[in-house]
């Protein structure tokens, strides 16, 4: 039974490592990518707004509070989520269109061996990771809730924030 | 040369393989006693050195993207320290017998390769990367080495006695198939793709990818702590 499960992984291997081969070599990289939705330039102020916008939940608050509309409230965080989620989405095609810059180096040059690369290869797995975290949150809770877990409930969090507020404090007396 | 230098461990793991079958063949004619020890002393460290030249093979598949030049290495390196603790260890340790232990080991490695190949293979996808020629022969013919060895390990482990036989021929014939694909996969020079089979989309200066990263993190990092 045992070897059977070991031959069953072993063609499973085989299928996978030729089929993604043949794709590999055959297929345009770039038709899956076109298929993406790219974010127009993370340093263009427009997109940034956009995100601003998205992620603002005032204008909810208003239609639910002030002006009595819950259902159309709940419509527009329906809504501000599915934004949300292509926003996010469009920001992580955009990061892996960066990410597969080459870089040109003739092909008798030896590889640089760049210090910076294990930096670069962090901030790509860093950026992954968040990105991936705050698309569950969006998906489970919605464009509204806190993205980063807060720490506020945790006494020691809470008074160690009151000392360093009343350091501030006793320091600005007495400088002046 | 050309090739020779652009994959030095990879040459250095077949030169290993012809020495190495050359010393069992005088081992075993001239000192026949000492071969069971000489011949799982060389094989024990041919499973080591197959991992030095997946860091090679891990190494020029992302090699021209400097963002994830390290991707393949820390892949390779984290899969090999984190399977090799928890599943190739406990087969030394445990193992009722030398015999047991040894194959264990065998198959295990075979295993732990074999996931390795499917992390960068998926990461290459995951990227949309276009393996050259040279690479792609070498992670074909890797892998038929590998999923012939996992049926012959895991076959010998449950029927020792009745596979013992066909292990000795099968061995030899995976390895021969292997050396077959990378033969014909290297044998000519395939330089790494040019900008031409590049996206148009990332052509963009290499020297400022570190920038961009930094600023992707700051934006998401701002919008987190909101």
């Amino acid at each position: 039974m045992m070897t059977l499960i070991y031959a069953a992984i072993a063609i499973a291997f085989l299928i996978l490592v030729i089929g993604f081969l043949r794709k590999a070599l055959l297929d345009d990289p770039d038709e899956a990518l076109t298929e993406k939705s790219y974010a127009a330039s993370v340093g263009n102020g427009r997109w940034l707004d956009l995100s601003e916008r998205i992620f603002d939940p005032s204008d909810v608050r208003w239609l639910a509070e002030e002006l009595a509309f819950p259902k159309l409230a709940k419509i527009l965080i329906t809504e501000r989520r599915r934004l949300a989620i292509r926003w996010l989405k469009a920001l992580q095609a955009s990061f892996d269109e960066v990410v597969r810059t080459p870089e040109i180096i003739p092909n008798d040059a030896v590889m640089p061996a760049s210090t910076g690369s294990w930096q670069m290869l962090w901030l790509t797995v860093r950026f992954k990771l968040l990105v991936s975290y705050a698309l569950l949150v969006v998906r489970l809770f919605g464009p509204y809730h806190r993205l980063m877990p807060s720490i506020a409930w945790i006494p020691f969090s809470r008074e160690s924030e009151y000392s360093l507020r009343r350091e501030a404090l006793a320091h600005s007396r007495s400088s002046r | 040369m050309h090739i020779i230098g652009r994959f030095p461990l990879f040459y250095s793991y077949i030169g290993y393989g012809l020495c190495g079958s050359i010393v069992m063949y005088l081992i075993y004619w001239f000192r026949h006693g000492s071969y069971p020890y000489a011949f799982w002393l060389y094989f024990l460290l041919s499973i080591v050195v197959e991992f030095a030249v997946l860091v090679e093979i891990s190494d020029h598949l992302f090699e021209p993207f400097p963002a994830i030049r390290q991707l393949g290495r820390a892949l390779t390196i984290s899969i090999s320290f984190g399977l090799g603790v928890v599943y190739i260890l406990p087969t030394i340790l445990y193992s009722s017998g030398r015999h047991n232990a040894l194959l264990g080991f065998a198959l295990r490695a075979s295993l732990t390769k074999a996931a390795i190949i499917g992390a960068l293979l998926l990461a290459a996808r995951h990227y949309g990367l276009r393996l050259e020629k040279n690479v792609a022969g070498l992670i074909l013919g890797f892998s038929i080495y590998l999923g012939v060895n996992i049926v012959n390990f895991s076959a010998e482990q449950i029927f020792s006695h009745l596979y013992a036989r066909i292990l000795w021929v099968m061995s030899p014939i995976a390895y021969t198939l292997c050396l077959t694909v990378w033969l014909i996969a290297l044998w000519d020079f395939v330089p790494v793709p040019g900008t031409s089979t590049m996206s148009p989309v990332s052509r963009r200066d290499s020297e400022a990818v570190p920038f961009e990263l930094a600023r992707f993190n700051n934006e998401l990092s701002k919008l987190l702590n909101k």
